[in-house]
């Protein structure tokens, strides 16, 4: 069952990439300033609570869309020897528990492509700006529905095709309203995600 | 809430965007090296039997004073670029063609290119245009500077060997939005012909040395090569005086 599974992703990923069985040894990202980068990645949001004032176990898929473009050619030494990229995201969360409600914001968005080998490319990012969330108000967390989101983490992006990668990555959210209403303890998440990115 | 000022603040909300929207995206390439003048440029008239064939035996390109490997696209651009002065018979690469004991001019390039993609500021830059969330964009273009510099050696088929350079740079400007890799492709490509363009001017005034009746052909032509291990690359000088000389002639 499991062997049946693998082949059939392993068709259905050499369908959907054609370029992957027969251009294997030619793919190497060809990436300059002014290379863009539309990417869709989707995870699991998980709590991480942080004292013991934080209870609520919110938990629930997210969706980020982003853009971004490499702003350098690569700079550095060694292992740190990589690409700075600009962009923007949009992150969609819902909220499956400790009740079901949303949240979306608009995130500008740095990201650092390390140099990594040919097809394997690490990554770390930030990101950071407003969030809108009904579960404000209605955890003793957050009182506010208009909040912040701040984001840091990593991943990998494997190349499938010059143009084409498959990322994985952990991020960490916080989302608190910046001090404008209390309470204002914040909410504090771990967020694996996967997806794939497009480079034109 | 008056309906004047959410009418004003649209208004300003709009202006906001479309100077945003337009201004963030505009680029424009300055070349820094001043433009041939065409004045100069005295046209010279060279009869069909006196041409001669050119042969490209080598490019070398350096980036940031690293060796790199040459283009083929680099080599018919070259050869293009030769071939529309009109003074050779014809133009072919080393790789397709192979000696023919005739009188022939044979072609060694050197490409220096520099590169200053300005990583730092456009790092702050960068950081700062997002954290105000795109606003600042119009505000603070990016800079990404190319410099190129040409040599060119001919031997004629008597050993004499002319040397010619060329030398021009340019910068990209642009906003965040406005920026692609072909803005880096165009910079690149106005510099390079900028570099040619002078690399031309100077071959034609030159007319007279390469036609076919200008030098005999060596009757016992065993010539030799050195043959040596390479040397490192040392800076060349930037003097635009470029020496001409005659090798000793070798002993057949």
């Amino acid at each position: 069952m499991t062997r049946s599974l693998y082949a059939a992703l392993i068709t259905f990923i050499s369908l959907l990439f054609p370029s992957i069985t027969c251009q294997a040894e030619e793919i190497v990202p060809h990436l300059t300033v002014g290379t863009q980068e539309i990417s869709l990645n989707a995870g699991y949001l998980l709590p991480v609570r942080l004292t013991d004032d934080h209870t609520t176990k919110q938990s629930g898929p997210a969706i980020m869309p982003s853009w971004t473009m490499v702003l350098t050619d690569p700079v550095g030494w060694r292992w740190i020897r990589g690409q700075l990229m600009l962009g923007a995201e949009i992150v969609y969360i819902q909220f499956q528990e400790p009740v079901l409600t949303h949240g979306v914001g608009f995130t500008p968005k740095i990201k650092w492509l390390f140099e990594g080998t040919d097809r394997l490319k690490p990554y770390i990012e930030f990101a950071g700006g407003p969030f809108y969330t009904d579960l404000g108000g209605q955890i003793p967390e957050e009182s506010a529905r208009f909040n912040f989101i701040l984001t840091a983490g990593g991943g990998l992006s494997w190349f499938l095709t010059p143009q084409w990668s498959f990322n994985v990555g952990y991020r960490f959210h916080h989302i608190s309203n910046a001090g404008t209403r209390y309470p204002n303890l914040g909410l504090n998440s771990s967020l694996p995600f996967g997806g794939f990115s497009f480079f034109f | 809430m008056n309906p004047t000022l959410t009418l004003r603040c649209l208004a300003l909300a709009c202006c906001g965007l479309i100077l945003t929207t337009f201004g963030g995206c505009s680029r424009w390439i300055e070349m820094t090296s001043p433009p041939v003048d065409i004045n100069e440029q005295v046209p010279q008239v060279i009869a069909r039997d006196e041409q001669v064939p050119l042969i490209l035996d080598r490019i070398q390109t350096s980036k940031n004073g690293s060796p790199q490997n040459s283009s083929s696209e680099t080599e018919q651009r070259i050869l293009g670029s030769l071939a529309d002065i009109g003074l050779f018979s014809h133009l072919a690469s080393a790789n397709t063609v192979a000696e023919t004991g005739g009188k022939t001019v044979r072609a060694k390039l050197q490409v220096d290119e520099a590169i200053d993609p300005h990583a730092g500021g456009a790092a702050w830059k960068g950081i700062v245009i997002g954290a105000s969330m795109y606003i600042l964009t119009p505000f603070l273009p990016l800079e990404y500077d190319y410099s190129a510099h040409l040599t060119l050696e001919l031997e004629r088929w008597d050993g004499v060997i002319k040397r010619y350079e060329s030398q021009a740079a340019g910068t990209a400007r642009y906003h965040l939005f406005g920026a692609t890799p072909i803005m880096i492709d165009e910079l690149k490509g106005h510099v390079t012909e900028t570099c040619l363009t002078e690399l031309a001017r100077q071959i034609v005034k030159d007319t007279t040395f390469f036609s076919a009746s200008s030098a005999p052909l060596f009757e016992h032509g065993i010539r030799t090569v050195s043959v040596k291990s390479r040397l490192p690359r040392t800076t060349m000088s930037a003097s635009p005086a470029i020496p001409v000389f005659a090798p000793a002639p070798t002993e057949p």
